[in-house]
């Protein structure tokens, strides 16, 4: 005899009504857009951002009366003008592009060896050091980050102090073009790194082995059977760091000294120094849309990479 | 590692260079908030804790620590959910316009920072939503989220449809299904994106410049605000703090997880 | 049978202290009720914003230490950018909103930007008004919607140590190659555009309409590489030796030195900037923050407060009979008579509203390329 209902026990009969509750709702007929329902929230969450995007692009359109402060009613493309042509915006495009190009080499050369033998060492202890290592400083913060380094390259901190020792005078090594980018570099080291290890880890080390066998030497083994199998990786991390770095605000601000602004400093400084909504607007539509063409163009040209997110093809 | 001593020898120049300029700071923020002079310098004029002993007792400091701890809450509670469940159907299914829906979920990585930050601003300003806190909790989920359905989709990946099968064959229904087998299975990376998010929504900065204001100052924000005043230790005190909550993250997160889970291949 | 008399008039006085106890209490719970009638609530704190450094440390010892020893209520500082603070409390208050802090320290061009705005309540009422100077009117504006606090110069502010043949006379020291990298500047060249004006070669009668002699002089100054900052910058760039002269308000340079740096000013034979800050309270505060937040600004301008506020600053106040500090007597730093604001350049601050955002561009244009 089949025992009592009762007899179940209790997350049995929970389950048994969230599943008849779910046939309910979501007739099996509907099952194809399963995926759909699943991915509602995060579409909803991004789409936040979707009315963000349109909101800058209304805002853009305003301009500001310095009479009263206020932005105007009518739509005009004055700021579009004003963005294009004045200098003060070309200077500031082209340092952050020039500076996020060299920044994304700098990384993706300092990175790839760093994953390569995270990756390729047998010391579990070292691994797990360099992971902790890498980790630690991704968790700390921009803000912190910075600040350390205003502390140790500073006129007299630690750095300068010794080249005082070896008689050379205290350099400016802060509030100048090569301190941003540095602050960058470092900053950028660990996504780069995150991106490129499982990219080195799905080369099996048999084809370095056998590489060696045929005669290579380290660095054409390196160059030849390395660096193209690891391509997934060194563009997904270029990816990242180059967008990363060219919209970066806190590096340029805390370690430019105010002379080294980058595109979102100067779109910070149209909110809130000048109070001209409009033309901030108008700067950071056009970073979106500059962003986004290189985003896309990449990833027509070379893919995602490790940056991917799709099914994984067997 | 095969190869060479000369390889070796690159490889560590290497390494160690990436390894000291991602420790620096680090150290010296550590050290520094040791001082017991008033200046901040490295390495620091004798040892005290006193600059501790000051963060302890400063209010707005302990205050705006909270906060972001409460911001970080929200952030992952929300991402959770919705992130988990974006990531599985990502990896599971194959969905019509499956490009599409990638590109826009990469949305929050591709718009600058700046820009959706300008733009929540915008929009949760015209929906009179400013000046709570909960509302910087969902902008730092919506502008990191893209991390957390790329930890879980990674999960699931490697996920055996199999499995699935097998369990439909042993009778279970869809949802006991998806809670016994598909869940379980990709928890690693619930657990390794939760963590992130907390992280970064405890460290961010940029977003919460733009939606915080004086009544509900976050850390890091408190934190800029005085380095663009007179830096005092009692700053690098408060930093690691920080640094405590880093460590104590790396810690779980390679506890709970294991940190070679993001060496794992693609 | 005596015990018993004196136990009778124990009692009949302990009676009589009684009544006239309770009689106390019921007059002073009488009155209780006026009195809370008279102020309202008073809030936990009030959010106050300030300048770091020096700036917020003298507000501390003379207003805000004080009015929380008297009121009660605890003053917070937030030291946001005065620039940076304004979006947050004009969409405040345009969306409805209670406005992020209670009162603004707030440069005078800036408050009436938002005096303009009409995001400011009225000040008008507040009774230590009548006791203050001309300085305290604001210009250009109906009645009060900020006060003015003191005035202050941008003063050129150098390291004698770098001067041993006396100190310089003319802003066009600044184009010295020796010190290169070592000239600071306000990130928004605040208080450098007149003085560049007529070190330019250019007038004052020319400014707003021309003022190329000023970004002339500026574009020099930019091949010098000057590091750009705020208030607190410059008491850490002197006191790190990191630079030698800079365009800066007297506090910060007067801060270093305090902290043993050897530091001086002048103001050079093309004049300095003077101007005057001031504080407002913005729209949007509930009833009894409101009330309180006004209490505040009414207490700055109290004599005592005043007093040591400023000498905490080194500037001159608002109210008659303030003694000036004993270092900074005959300072051009603390004009007092006619004949030193004769040096000083003084610019309307409508002018200054008018133009004060193309100025910034402009500045920052030349800083940036």
């Amino acid at each position: 005899m089949r025992a009592a209902r009762t007899a179940y026990p209790l997350t049995w009969r929970i389950m048994d009504a969230l599943e008849a509750f779910a046939a309910a709702v979501w007739p099996a007929r509907f099952d194809r857009a399963i995926p759909w329902l699943m991915l509602a929230p995060a579409l909803l969450l991004v789409g936040l951002l979707v009315l963000g995007l349109i909101q800058i692009a209304d805002t853009s359109l305003r301009t500001l009366d310095t009479s009263t402060f206020l932005m105007s009613e009518e739509y005009t493309l004055a700021n579009y003008n004003r963005a294009l042509t004045e200098s003060l915006f070309a200077t500031v495009a082209m340092r952050s592009l020039v500076g996020s190009l060299i920044v994304t080499v700098i990384t993706l050369i300092l990175a790839f060896p760093y994953a390569y033998m995270m990756v390729r060492t047998s010391s579990a202890i070292l691994r797990k050091l360099l992971l902790i290592a890498l980790f630690l400083p991704f968790f700390i913060g921009q803000v912190v980050r910075a600040y350390g380094w205003l502390i140790i390259l500073g006129n007299q901190g630690i750095v300068n102090e010794a080249f005082g020792l070896i008689g050379i005078e205290p350099l400016r090594l802060l509030y100048n073009y090569p301190a941003v980018l540095f602050g960058l570099v470092q900053y950028m080291l660990p996504f780069a790194v995150l991106m490129a290890a499982p990219a080195l880890t799905a080369i099996s080390e048999e084809l370095e082995l056998a590489a060696g066998s045929l005669g290579a030497d380290w660095v054409r083994t390196f160059a030849y059977i390395v660096l193209p199998l690891a391509r997934p990786g060194l563009i997904g991390a270029g990816i990242v760091v180059l967008t990363l770095s060219l919209t970066d605000f806190a590096m340029p601000a805390i370690l430019g000294g105010g002379s080294q602004d980058f595109i979102a400093n100067a779109i910070y400084d149209q909110f809130f120094r000048t109070s001209d909504q409009g033309l901030g607007s108008t700067l950071a539509l056009l970073l979106v849309a500059i962003g986004s063409l290189l985003v896309g163009l990449l990833f027509t040209l070379f893919g995602a990479g490790t940056l991917a997110m799709n099914k994984v093809r067997r | 590692m095969t190869g060479a001593l000369s390889k070796k020898i690159v490889l560590w120049a290497f390494v160690i260079t990436v390894l000291v300029m991602l420790s620096a700071p680090t150290i010296v923020v550590l050290g520094a908030s040791f001082t017991a002079g008033n200046m901040i310098t490295f390495p620091p004029e004798g040892l005290s804790l006193k600059w501790y002993a000051r963060i302890a007792g400063a209010s707005d400091l302990r205050d705006a620590f909270l906060r972001s701890l409460y911001v970080a809450t929200i952030c992952t509670l929300i991402a959770v959910p919705a992130g988990t469940l974006a990531g599985i159907a990502l990896a599971k299914y194959a969905v019509r316009f499956q490009k599409t829906v990638q590109i826009y979920l990469l949305l929050p990585f591709t718009i600058p920072l700046i820009g959706s930050g300008i733009g929540l601003m915008l929009v949760l300003g015209e929906a009179r939503l400013l000046g709570q806190l909960w509302p910087v909790g969902v902008a730092c989920c919506v502008i990191n989220l893209p991390f957390m359905i790329w930890a879980v989709s990674a999960s699931a990946a490697s996920l055996d449809p199999d499995l699935e099968l097998a369990a439909a064959n042993c009778g279970a229904p869809p949802l006991s299904t998806f809670f016994h087998v598909t869940l379980p299975a990709v928890v690693p990376g619930v657990i390794s994106g939760s963590l992130l998010m907390f992280i970064l929504a405890l460290n961010e900065f940029l977003v919460s410049l733009l939606l915080v204001d004086a009544r509900i100052v976050t850390l890091p924000v408190l934190i800029y605000n005085s380095i663009r005043s007179i830096i005092t230790p009692d700053l690098a005190a408060i930093s690691v703090v920080f640094i405590a909550c880093a460590a104590a993250a790396v810690f779980l997160l390679d506890r709970l997880v294991g940190l070679d889970i993001f060496l794992k291949s693609k | 049978m005596t015990d018993k008399l004196l136990t009778a008039r124990l009692t009949r006085r302990r009676v009589l202290q009684g009544a006239s106890a309770l009689g106390a209490v019921g007059f002073s719970s009488l009155s209780l009720p006026r009195a809370f009638a008279q102020e309202p609530a008073k809030p936990r704190e009030l959010i106050v914003r300030a300048w770091g450094g020096s700036w917020v440390d003298s507000l501390k010892a003379g207003v805000s230490d004080p009015f929380t020893a008297e009121t009660g209520i605890a003053i917070r500082h937030d030291l946001t950018e005065d620039n940076e603070i304004q979006p947050k409390i004009w969409a405040a208050v345009a969306q409805g909103r209670t406005p992020p802090i209670h009162v603004n320290w707030d440069t005078t061009v800036n408050a009436t930007k938002s005096a303009l705005r009409s995001v400011t309540e009225d000040l008008s009422d507040l009774p230590n008004l009548q006791n203050t100077t001309e300085l305290a009117k604001p210009v250009g504006l109906d009645g009060y919607p900020i006060v003015n606090t003191y005035g202050y110069v941008y003063v050129l502010a150098y390291r004698p140590g770098a001067f041993p043949d006396g100190p310089p006379t003319s802003w066009k020291v600044l184009l010295e190659p020796r010190f290169k990298g070592r000239i600071a500047l306000y990130n928004d060249g605040i208080g450098f555009h007149f003085p560049a004006q007529v070190a330019g070669g250019g007038k004052l009668e020319d400014i707003p309409d021309n003022m190329q002699a000023a970004w002339d002089f500026i574009a020099e100054v930019k091949k010098q590489q000057p590091l750009l900052g705020e208030d607190p910058d410059f008491t850490t760039w002197f006191q790190k030796g990191e630079i030698d002269v800079a365009c800066t308000i007297s506090t910060n340079a007067r801060e270093a030195q305090k902290n043993g740096i050897d530091i001086a000013w002048v103001v050079p034979e093309e004049g300095a900037k003077f101007d005057t800050d001031g504080l407002w309270v913005p729209k949007g505060l509930p009833e009894n923050e409101l009330y309180w937040a006004k209490q505040y600004v009414n207490f700055a301008l109290s004599k005592e407060a005043q007093q040591v506020w400023l000498d905490g600053l080194g500037l001159p106040g608002v109210v008659p009979g303030l003694e000036p500090p004993a270092d900074l007597a005959d300072d051009p730093a603390y004009p007092t008579t006619g004949e030193d604001f004769n040096k000083l350049i003084r610019i309307s601050s409508k002018v200054q509203v008018e133009n004060e955002s193309d100025w910034f561009a402009k500045f920052k244009a030349i800083m940036q390329g």
